[in-house]
């Protein structure tokens, strides 16, 4: 059965154009995706059943026995830490945050270790951005810096910007495309212009066209990171020349040092562009629907991430209240992970931690996490045998479908039984 | 349901002539009745002012810039934290509260129905999940249109029918409630970084004019039959001389009969509750700034209501200031991008494709501030002068404003010519010497208030079928105040801010929902939309264009409706133009 | 020799996200990018195993000459052999510094470990499902 306009849940991209083909409830082909759409649809390599570790070893155990014990894991706790939720829909992150009130727990998702900067740098100077079709109708010049979509979007530039057809600008070669990075990529490679930063420098090349633009020009020494004063006038020149500019970073401005103020120095550099042209600046983020969970927490908790209900109130202070944080100060003593990989993707020491520590982990396929756990519960996969929400890395909401009815059960069905037995013994 | 009967109630009730009459109300099955049985929950009102709940017609509470405004401001996050209590969650958020934050304020108000002013289509699943949300408060989302490609592509063409079955389809789409233009031209401009300036000015590539646009809309808004009049936001917001091309926005509709054309069953009132205007203004005193400069800075107000109170086809919010922290947060992007040269503060924008755009930043309104002070004196002028209540509305426009738990002091100003005299001495001289303020001296009484915020936006909006009256047949949505109208003080304006801020009982299809203050049942709510119907040929030739056109989208088309189960309860109305 | 670890999404890094336990995914994550000429001063060539050490323990990895990088920096996809050297301090951000981790490198004949082996050594106990 050919089922059309599927929604691709891997990348920020949200890709909703794929056509797939489900024969005996497998997804068995899979056209206009990318290799990452392709392995999310046809991989098939789940958790039978939920696994639970005894002693030196796993053993199977029941649904109803795993989420109870969950039940009794997050009563149990001082201060539990539900980490995760990008990697499920809407609804599901919605239980999540009722969840993590009710227990008085900690819930983060994984812009902590991703766009989270990117969000303190929105919070101190805004952010003056667009949905991705405005890009894709109006962008002469577009400007991917610290960021490969080649390898981590891979649509990205064929959907929403150098290849796409759009309403204003037709064909790619009206654009031009800008690469900054600190190494040569397979996105260095297409772009009109590389720009090598020396590592670090990304901060003062934002200084120094932000000098430029504002008209400082002579302040720009020979060199600024690595980049000639040449190269520096030349991109700042095709900038402001612009009719419309779309700026879009990644991994590389939120991991370097500087960190939220590397994001904040170009978001301020696209206020600058502003005075002149039209310009805006847009995270590529990550996980499909990551900056759901962002949306989600926001509106029932009023934070985006990183919130701590353990005053009865919602409270936030990223450095404090941000996972790897909790774990590396081993201040968690109980930790639920819900559609993401902290074992791989967290420090070691935060690793070390959640070995320690009881950790429950919902999730369909094993990871490097599972190895740390104690309790891992399979579920369906959203956007194959599970549906909901998802918001794209434009906030553009998209509703991921169910392409068949699957024999395991959504984050929210398992989260809404947790929730439910929560709730009855805390006698609320 | 056993029934609730609310004793020795002083009602005031417009819609149905009541002023100041003792009466007892009954409610059975969610719904006004003559009378209930023995088994009802009594409550003795002991003689308290007693109003149907309260209608926001127009504020900013769930969806894309909604949110943006919450996490773009923690601090604004914390400064209106509280903790969770019974059956409330934790809320968060001092002008832009979270959702949960916006279902209790208003309920402790004595609010019972609140609509959202602009919604862009794209991101319609985001509003409804956010009002899905907003637990007790029935709601409904106006959908923005004054800058959308279909319907410039459609004006441009001279296709008024198609632009006609192409709004029909998008409300019944996305689940909206009425056309909400803003800036109409200006924000297509702003997709290149640009606005317009005045209302003959055609922008770029489409080359529609807004006097284009709002004509348009406002016809194809009574040819359709809505609920509500066109919801216009002028041009040149928040320019100083923008009064007067707010005027002549006005005027281009003046000739056009307001004709609603719901298929619904009328609560009794007395009076008759079908609006008959054909533009419902919004924010007037943004809107209304005098000067050239903001040297010469001075209110304008009295510009358009001259202009308003010699016509029919006007209703319009005020837009009120009451001084704080606020968000400022409209679909007119270039408007706050000219805040944010001013200001310097924190400023987003999102510019949505083929649609609409945005802007948030946050705001304060200082006493000491001469503009501010001169724009909190506007905000009250535009009540105070207008001298037929059934044209105004009280609003703060929230966040924009302030955020609408400030309305209790907004209501105060209006009622007492003291606490004005007292705010005025507190503020920048501006407020004296650039308004007419100073010379005002009326005092509204409950009965005008009754009708600005419950009465009037029910009417206004089409809801008087079932809102903002006690009429039998009406929703069993009361709210009583621990006001002795009969003892009223106007000038202890302090306790009359005191004794607005949180009701006695609020009462939400008969049942209590909130007691003074805290929140006490969580009953279901309702979201409404408006369901046009048009003919079929319209509607095919149209999604014809729509689907080829569709392209220019980074959304496949199949993808693009809001279905139906995104809403708590969808109570679609059905908007019958073929009859 | 001391060289500064970058980290980033590879596409083929991203195909293995659902089956980290695979010897794919271990090839693709443990796969250490190194300037050319490093190489050489180090002795080892494409496909020798090297042992990278940072503040926070050491882990083998296999080397690959890669065209982008300068002299003294070295790339490894995100993933939990890259995680095993970074450091968890965040600096108040949240953040650690994935991309700034200052390591030294060493060929060693010791085998390639397992994601399940590397989250043993963590406390972990593994599983063989």
């Amino acid at each position: 059965m050919k089922v059309e306009d599927v929604v691709c849940p891997f990348c920020g991209c949200l890709c909703d154009d794929l056509v797939v083909e489900v024969e005996n409830n497998r997804v068995i082909s899979v056209e206009n995706g990318c290799t990452l759409a392709n392995e999310k649809f046809m991989g098939d390599h789940r958790l039978k059943n939920p696994i639970r570790r005894e002693r030196g070893s796993w053993k199977d155990v029941s649904y109803d026995a795993a989420i109870q014990e969950t039940a009794e894991i997050l009563l149990d706790a001082d201060r539990p830490l539900l980490y995760g939720w990008s990697g499920t829909h809407g609804e599901a992150q919605s239980v999540g945050v009722h969840l993590a009130e009710l227990l008085g727990a900690v819930i983060d998702n994984t812009s902590t270790v991703c766009h989270g900067p990117s969000i303190l740098a929105i919070q101190e100077v805004g952010h003056p951005g667009c949905t991705l079709g405005q890009v894709k109708n109006r962008a002469d010049v577009i400007v991917y810096w610290g960021a490969n979509p080649i390898d981590a979007h891979p649509r990205h530039m064929s959907r929403y910007t150098t290849y796409a057809d759009g309403f204003f600008v037709k064909d790619f070669r009206e654009r031009k495309v800008i690469v900054i990075d600190v190494r040569k990529t397979e996105s260095s490679a297409v772009a009109n212009e590389f720009v090598k930063v020396d590592r670090g420098g990304d901060y003062a090349v934002l200084s120094a066209l932000r000098a430029i633009v504002r008209g400082k020009g002579d302040l720009i020494p020979v060199k600024v990171a690595g980049v000639t004063r040449e190269q520096l006038f030349r991109v700042a020149d095709t900038c402001m020349n612009a009719k419309f500019g779309a700026i879009f970073f990644g991994l590389g401005l939120t991991m370097s040092p500087g960190k939220n103020k590397n994001i904040r120095n170009a978001i301020e550099l696209t206020e600058e562009l502003n005075r002149h042209t039209k310009f805006t600046i847009s995270p590529m983020r990550g996980h499909w629907n990551v900056y759901g969970s962002n949306e989600v927490f926001t509106w029932i908790s009023g934070y985006p991430y990183a919130v701590d209900f353990a005053r009865g109130i919602a409270f936030y202070n990223p450095g404090e209240t941000t996972s790897v944080d909790i774990l590396r100060r081993g201040e968690c003593d109980a930790c639920l992970v819900v559609a993401s990989d902290p074992g791989a993707h967290f420090p070691r020491a935060c690793a070390e931690h959640l070995a320690r520590i009881p950790t429950v982990q919902i999730d369909p396929h094993v990871n490097a996490t599972t190895h740390l756990a104690t309790l891992q519960i399979p579920v369906a996969v959203t956007g194959i045998d599970a549906e909901g929400t998802a918001y794209r890395m434009d906030g553009v909401p998209i509703r991921t479908r169910k392409l068949f009815e699957g024999t395991y059960p959504s984050d929210l069905e398992i989260l809404g039984k947790i929730y439910a037995r929560v709730k009855e013994a805390k006698g609320s | 349901m056993t029934g609730l009967l609310v004793k020795n109630a002083y009602v005031i009730d417009p819609l149905s002539g009541v002023n100041g009459e003792i009466m007892d109300i009954a409610v059975r099955d969610g719904k006004i009745v003559e009378e209930v049985g023995n088994g009802a929950v009594v409550i003795d009102a002991g003689g308290c002012l007693t109003l149907p709940g309260g209608i926001d017609s127009h504020s900013h509470v769930c969806g894309t810039k909604v949110n943006f405004g919450r996490y773009m401001s923690p601090e604004d996050m914390r400064a209106g934290r509280t903790s969770r209590k019974g059956v409330m969650h934790v809320t968060s958020g001092y002008s832009v509260p979270t959702t949960f934050g916006n279902s209790y304020r208003y309920s402790s108000m004595g609010y019972t129905t609140v609509l959202e002013g602009a919604m862009a289509p794209l991101e319609a699943r985001h509003t409804h999940e956010e009002m899905r949300s907003t637990p007790i408060l029935d709601m409904g989302a106006y959908m923005v249109l004054g800058n959308n490609w279909f319907v410039m592509r459609y004006l441009k063409d001279g296709d008024i029918e198609k632009a006609a079955a192409y709004v029909a389809w998008m409300m019944r789409t996305h689940k909206t409630y009425g056309i909400k233009c803003g800036n109409p031209a200006g924000v297509e401009n702003w997709g290149w970084g640009e606005n317009v300036s005045s209302l003959d000015q055609a922008n770029i590539h489409f080359e529609v004019t807004p006097t284009e646009i709002i004509k348009n809309l406002t016809e194809i808004n009574e040819h359709l039959g809505f609920p509500m009049p066109l919801h216009l936001h002028a041009n040149n917001l928040g320019h100083p001389g923008c009064w007067e091309i707010t005027r002549e926005s006005l005027k281009i509709p003046s000739n056009v009969k307001g004709k609603p054309n719901v298929d619904v069953e009328w609560a009794e009132t007395k009076m008759n509750a079908k609006r008959h205007e054909s533009v419902y203004l919004t924010h007037c005193q943004f809107n209304a700034f005098g000067g050239t400069s903001w040297r010469d800075f001075e209110s304008g107000v009295k510009g358009i209501t001259d202009y308003v109170n010699g016509k029919d086809h006007v209703v319009m919010y005020s837009g009120c200031v009451p001084f704080g922290d606020a968000t400022v947060m409209t679909g007119d992007g270039p408007a706050i991008h000219d805040l944010y040269v001013l200001t310097g503060n924190k400023w987003s924008n999102t510019d949505v494709e083929c649609e609409c755009g945005s802007g948030v930043l946050p705001f304060t309104y200082l006493k000491s501030n001469p503009v501010h002070s001169v724009q909190w004196a506007m905000g009250l002028e535009v009540l105070l002068y207008v001298k037929d209540p059934w044209k105004s509305i009280m609003t703060t426009d929230s966040p924009n404003g302030g955020p609408f738990t400030k309305y209790p002091l907004i209501m105060a100003w209006l009622m007492s010519l003291k606490a004005r005299q007292d705010t005025m001495a507190e503020c920048h001289k501006w407020s004296q010497d650039r308004s007419g303020l100073g010379g005002e001296e009326r005092e509204m009484s409950l009965y005008d208030l009754a009708i600005l915020t419950r009465a009037n936006p029910a009417r206004t909006i089409g809801m008087a079928y079932r809102k903002g009256t006690l009429g039998v047949g009406a929703d069993g949505d009361v709210a009583i105040y621990n006001i002795d109208p009969k003892k009223l003080d106007v000038n202890d304006y302090e306790s009359l801010i005191r004794n607005l801020q949180n009701s006695e009982y609020t009462i939400k299809d008969g049942e209590v929902v909130a007691r003074q203050g805290e929140i006490v049942a969580i009953p279901e709510k309702r979201t409404y939309y408006s369901d046009i119907k048009v003919p079929d040929a319209d509607e095919k030739h149209m999604l014809e264009d729509v689907k080829e056109w569709f392209r220019y989208y980074t959304l496949g088309f199949s993808n693009y409706p809001t279905p139906e189960r995104y809403l708590a309860n969808p109570t679609p109305m059905t908007v019958n133009p073929l009859r | 020799m001391r060289f500064v670890l970058n980290t980033g999404r590879t596409i083929r890094q991203g195909s293995y996200v659902e089956r980290k336990n695979v010897p794919a995914y271990r090839e693709e994550a443990a796969s250490l990018h190194m300037n050319g000429v490093d190489m050489l001063d180090l002795e080892i060539e494409e496909g020798s195993h090297v042992k990278v050490k940072s503040d926070q323990g050491a882990v083998v990895m296999i080397a690959r000459p890669a065209d982008g990088l300068v002299r003294g920096e070295v790339f490894v996809c995100l993933g939990p052999y890259a995680n095993f050297l970074v450091n968890p301090e965040t600096h108040g951000t949240g953040m650690p510094d994935f991309k700034t981790t200052v390591v030294t490198i060493e060929p060693t004949i010791d085998p390639v470990p397992t994601v399940r082996e590397l989250m043993e050594q963590c406390g972990g106990v593994g599983y063989e499902g």
